[in-house]
């Protein structure tokens, strides 16, 4: 049985460093340089700003995927600020990624949801609601309700019923009841409401007793 | 439970591990959640629910163990080890350079029973294993299990899915109920510990050819999830394939890797590499 030999293990390629050799790659290195300094940039002073930075002029989906979750890792109000603007990118990847990092750290961006509820885009309306997701039911419940009674768009109200669905609490029945009653020429609104009303009513039985 | 609270804790597992349970699974879903609930003193589905969604003392784990298989045994899922005999290792072999080793990943290994069924596999099912180096590493962020994996000493239930022949032909028995892997198996076979979130610890195993890393990702959180995930990437060789268990979407987690779809299972690639900037 010798035909399986063993050998040393080669470690992979890194692009670490001085900090600031870091951080001059994340600017100006190859894509595997900027790839090995933007999951080695949080641990650098300036760090957050640097990613930051490189976020937005970065093209290649691979450092950009690389340089959210350094900032992830970092769980700062000060990383939710940086990431926060691709909220409004016109590229999907780019929103996606920002949603997805947002979504991993949903404690530290709650104390700006009211704003990006309330925000005059409709788009970042909708994605806020899905951050919401991953909060409390009762906090939840709490902002989508809010949102819910003054929303005049119908895809931002579907996509905070969808999330209501989920992890809504029963306060949110009448709020449901009159969005369905404000949209009433919507017939898939009016379906997800009254799915979503459905599963929040099965707990009702628990609250009553 | 009713329907509505079968559907919301589906919606939950999806979203949160990518199991996927359907109709089919209702009475298996409800077996699960009501032993949960009485180790827990939980008194109705939304107390629960509502403890699983805030991972009240670690319940997502508690809650997943009880859906999957936790004993692991020679040729578990062994239609991936199909697949890398099959497809795997001939791509490979087309894209590397000439006499470079086969490197295969298993982590996390726990006893051991992974890596040593690849090799058992390779040594029986791939017609090239005389014409190239193939090295094995098991890894594992517990160090008692690597010991166990070195010591290569199985029980009946372990070798349940392995033949006479093979268990034969690759064991000694040392008592009425326990085999030992042998020696020569054992010394082709490397354990390391390994953390898969410290990029520092998973880099000092090298590149990879295949990984094999099955049904650990479900159990991280969010961040956990996309470190390791960009942690495995480093670990594969561009070109290099990555197979999950059989519940687990690396989709799901990072959008680094590419869907390969084979007859015998749903594996991750990494992307060869395009020409450098």
């Amino acid at each position: 049985m010798p035909l399986i030999r063993k050998g040393d293990a080669k470690p992979a390629a890194s692009a670490q460093g001085e900090p600031g050799d870091v951080l001059s790659f994340l600017a100006n290195g190859t894509d595997d340089q900027r790839w090995a300094a933007a999951r080695a940039a949080g641990d650098a002073p300036g760090g957050v700003q640097a990613l930051g930075q490189a976020l937005l002029a970065e093209a290649n989906p691979r450092v950009r995927e690389a340089i959210f979750t350094s900032l992830v890792r970092l769980r700062s109000a000060e990383a939710v600020a940086v990431i926060l603007p691709h909220l409004r990118s016109d590229d999907a990847h780019v929103r996606t990624g920002a949603l997805d990092a947002l979504r991993a750290m949903a404690d530290i961006v709650t104390s700006r949801l009211p704003a990006l509820l309330s925000d005059p885009d409709a788009d970042v309306r909708l994605l806020a609601c899905e951050i919401l997701r991953d909060l409390p039911s009762a906090d939840a419940t709490a902002l989508l309700c809010e949102l819910l009674e003054r929303e005049d768009q119908v895809n931002v109200c579907a996509a905070a019923v969808e999330v209501l669905t989920e992890i809504g609490g029963t306060e949110a029945l009448p709020v449901l009841s009159a969005c369905a009653a404000r949209f009433p020429n919507e017939p898939f609104l009016i379906f997800s409401i009254k799915a979503a009303s459905a599963r929040i009513s099965s707990q009702l039985p628990e609250r009553r007793g | 439970m009713t329907e509505e609270e079968f559907q919301r804790l589906c919606d939950f597992l999806y979203r949160r591990t990518g199991m996927l349970f359907g109709e089919a699974k209702r009475y298996y879903v409800q077996r699960r959640v009501t032993e949960r609930m009485a180790v827990t003193g939980a008194t109705s589905f939304a107390s629960y629910f509502a403890r699983l969604r805030g991972d009240v003392r670690g319940e997502v784990e508690q809650f997943i163990n009880a859906f999957t298989v936790n004993e692991t045994y020679f040729y578990r899922e062994d239609h991936q080890l199909q697949c890398l005999t099959t497809d795997l290792l001939r791509e490979r072999l087309n894209i590397k350079p000439k006499d470079e080793t086969v490197r295969i990943w298993s982590v996390p290994c726990s006893t051991g029973e992974e890596p040593y069924s690849i090799a058992i596999w390779l040594l029986e099912n791939w017609s090239q294993v005389d014409a190239h180096d193939v090295e094995i590493i098991g890894s594992d962020i517990d160090t008692d299990v690597l010991e166990a994996a070195r010591a290569g000493i199985y029980g009946r239930r372990a070798l349940m899915r392995l033949s006479p022949d093979l268990v034969d032909r690759y064991f000694e028995q040392i008592d009425d109920e326990h085999w030992r892997v042998l020696e020569d198996l054992r010394d082709s076979v490397r354990f390391s510990p390994v953390n898969l979130v410290e990029a520092a610890e998973t880099r000092a195993n090298g590149k990879f050819d295949v990984i094999f890393c099955r049904n650990v990702l479900i159990y991280f959180d969010d961040t956990s999830r996309r470190t390791a995930a960009e942690n495995l990437f480093e670990n594969l060789a561009p070109g290099g394939f990555i197979c999950l268990g059989h519940s687990e979407s690396m989709s799901r987690i990072s959008p680094l890797f590419e869907v390969c779809r084979y007859e015998d299972a749903i594996v991750y690639q990494r992307p060869l590499e395009r020409a450098r900037v």
